[in-house]
C-alpha cells in the first residue's frame, strides 16, 4: 500500500485552487523550512532536536513525503503573506495620503 | 454529599488510567497515571506509572523562542510517548482518556502538543480532556503532599499566583501585575550569561548561596498583587554597570567589600521571595487557613521553601507542603492526574473544542470533582 499525501489550498482571490504534490525524488524528514532558528546556532547552540529519520516502511515514506509537502506549503504561504503585507502597506500609505488630503476628516470606509 | 467519581468506570475494572501531555513552555512531558475507584485519599492514592520529560535548552544568554520550542516538542513527542508507555507497561487499549494542556502557555508549543493528543485520541478512539495547566499543578501538589485544602502559591516561569479554593473554583487572591517570578529570574540569568542547563533558576539559586551582601532593590507589593518588572530592570541595570564596559565597582555599605554577581543573585532572590511570603501570609489570614502548598518550577527553590517555612511556623498548626522537581517543574503526570479527575466527572472535550489558548485563567475552571 502506498500512501501519497496531497494538499489543496483555495482562497477567494485565487482563480484556481493551488495543489501540492510531494513528487518524485528524495524525501527526508529533515525539512528545509523546519530547521532550528539561526539565532540559536549563532549563540553557540547545537541542534539536538532533529527529527528521527524516516524508516523504510509505508508510514516512514509518508512521514518523509509529508515533510516535503510541508516545505512546499510553507514556502507558498510565506510568499503569499509577503505579497499580502506589501499590498496592505501600500494601502495604508494611500490612506494617510487620503486623510491628509481630506484635511483630517477620518471616515470609515467599507471595502 | 460527595461527588460521584465512578459513573464512567469501564465495566469490569476498578481503576482508571490516563495519559497526559504537557508542552506549554520549554518542557515536553508525558505522564501516565492510575487512579483507583472511589474518592482519592491518603489510603486510596493515585499511582504514577510513568513521568517522562524532555527540556528544550538554549545556549547561555538566550531565552527559548516559540518556534524552536514547538519544533523541539514536535520532534520529540512520539519518542517521549513511546518511552512513557513502555515504562508504564501499558498500551493505548488500557487507557481511559488522553489529557492535554489546553492553556495557559506559549501558543506554538501548545499547538504542537495538542496535535499529538488529537492524533492519539483518534488512533485509539479515546476521549480528549483539556486541562488548565495551573489546575494540573494544584491537583498534583495536593495528591503528592496530602494537603487537603491549602492556600496554593503557584510560582513558575510564566505564572505567579496565590490561590485558594472556594465553591468549586480555584480563586486567585493575588498575582503578578506584569512578569512572572520565574521569568524575572530567568531573564536576570540571561543578563549574567548563566547557563540554562539544568535550569537558569537553579543556577541562580546556587550562586545566591554564595552571596552574602544584600543589595538594595525595590520592594513592590501592591495589596495582594506584585510587580516584578521594575525590580528586574533595576538589578539588570546594576549588573550591566558592573559587568559592562563601564566596569563600575559597587561596594557594600557596611563592610566596604565589593558586590559580586553572587550578591546580586542573593539579593534578587531575597527580595522577590519576601514579597511572595508577604502576600501568601495575607491570603492565609483572609481564608483562615494554616496550610501552604507551593507548586510550579520556582517552587523547587529551597530558599523559597525555607523562607515560607519560617513564616508558617509562626502560625498556629502551620504546615508547608512542597514537591520535588519531578512534580514542581512542568510535567505530563499532573496533566494526566487533573485531566482524569475531570474525566471521572464527565468533563471531556469534543474534537472541535480542543483548541489551545494562551490565556486561560485558573478560576475559569469548574472544579466539578470537589464539593467541599
Amino acid at each position: 500500500m502506498s500512501l501519497i499525501p496531497t494538499a489543496v489550498y483555495s482562497a477567494a482571490d485565487l482563480e484556481q485552487p493551488h495543489e501540492f504534490h510531494p513528487g518524485d525524488g528524495d524525501h527526508t524528514t529533515d525539512g528545509q523550512t523546519t530547521q532550528i532558528s539561526e539565532v540559536v546556532i549563532k549563540a553557540g547552540g547545537e541542534d539536538r532536536d532533529k527529527p528521527s529519520e524516516a524508516r523504510d516502511t509505508p508510514l516512514g515514506h509518508l512521514r518523509a513525503q509529508l515533510t516535503t509537502l510541508q516545505d512546499q506549503i510553507n514556502v507558498f504561504l510565506t510568499e503569499r503573506m509577503k505579497s499580502e503585507k506589501s499590498a496592505i502597506t501600500g494601502k495604508e500609505e494611500d490612506d494617510i495620503e487620503r486623510r491628509i488630503l481630506d484635511d483630517g476628516v477620518d471616515e470609515d470606509e467599507e471595502d | 454529599m460527595t461527588v460521584d467519581l465512578d459513573k464512567y468506570v469501564k465495566p469490569g475494572r476498578d481503576y482508571y488510567i490516563a495519559l497526559g501531555l504537557e508542552g506549554s513552555a520549554n518542557k515536553l512531558g508525558v505522564g501516565i497515571i492510575r487512579q483507583p475507584v472511589g474518592q482519592l485519599s491518603q489510603t486510596n492514592r493515585a499511582e504514577v506509572l510513568s513521568n517522562v520529560r524532555d527540556t528544550y535548552v538554549t545556549p547561555p544568554g538566550e531565552g527559548f523562542l516559540p518556534r524552536d520550542t514547538a519544533r523541539h516538542h514536535r520532534n520529540w513527542v512520539v519518542r517521549i510517548i513511546k518511552r512513557a508507555l513502555s515504562e508504564a507497561k501499558v498500551t493505548g487499549a488500557d487507557l481511559d482518556c488522553i489529557c492535554f494542556t489546553q492553556g495557559p502557555g506559549m501558543g506554538a508549543p501548545l499547538q504542537s502538543v495538542v496535535v499529538a493528543a488529537r492524533t492519539l485520541a483518534q488512533l485509539w478512539e479515546l476521549p480528549l480532556v483539556g486541562v488548565n495547566h495551573c489546575v494540573g499543578h494544584i491537583e498534583m501538589g495536593r495528591e503528592i503532599t496530602g494537603a487537603d485544602n491549602p492556600v496554593v502559591l503557584y510560582v513558575s516561569g510564566g505564572n505567579t499566583q496565590v490561590i485558594a479554593y472556594s465553591k468549586q473554583r480555584y480563586r486567585i487572591f493575588g498575582e503578578t501585575l506584569d512578569i512572572a517570578i520565574g521569568n524575572c529570574l530567568d531573564r536576570f540569568a540571561r543578563t549574567l550569561k548563566i547557563p540554562n542547563e539544568p535550569a537558569p533558576g537553579y543556577n541562580i539559586e546556587q550562586m545566591a548561596k554564595k552571596g552574602k551582601h544584600l543589595v538594595n532593590l525595590p520592594y513592590t507589593v501592591k495589596g495582594m498583587d506584585l510587580s516584578m518588572s521594575g525590580i528586574l530592570a533595576h538589578v539588570d541595570g546594576l549588573a550591566k554597570d558592573m559587568f559592562g564596559k563601564q566596569g563600575k565597582k559597587l561596594v557594600d555599605e557596611e563592610t566596604g567589600e565589593l558586590i559580586t554577581a553572587e550578591d546580586l543573585c542573593f539579593s534578587l532572590q531575597e527580595i522577590l521571595y519576601s514579597m511572595l511570603v508577604e502576600i501568601t501570609e495575607r491570603a492565609l489570614a483572609h481564608v483562615n487557613s494554616n496550610q501552604v502548598l507551593i507548586v510550579g518550577g520556582v517552587g523547587s527553590n529551597e530558599r523559597l521553601q525555607e523562607m515560607m517555612k519560617l513564616m508558617i511556623q509562626d502560625r498556629k498548626n502551620g504546615q508547608i507542603y512542597a514537591t520535588d522537581e519531578r512534580f514542581c517543574i512542568d510535567n505530563g503526570i499532573m496533566i494526566a492526574h487533573a485531566g482524569l479527575l475531570s474525566y471521572r466527572t464527565g468533563q471531556t472535550n469534543d474534537l472541535w473544542n480542543t483548541v489551545c489558548t494562551q490565556r486561560f485563567r485558573t478560576d475559569e475552571v469548574f472544579v466539578k470533582w470537589r464539593d467541599d
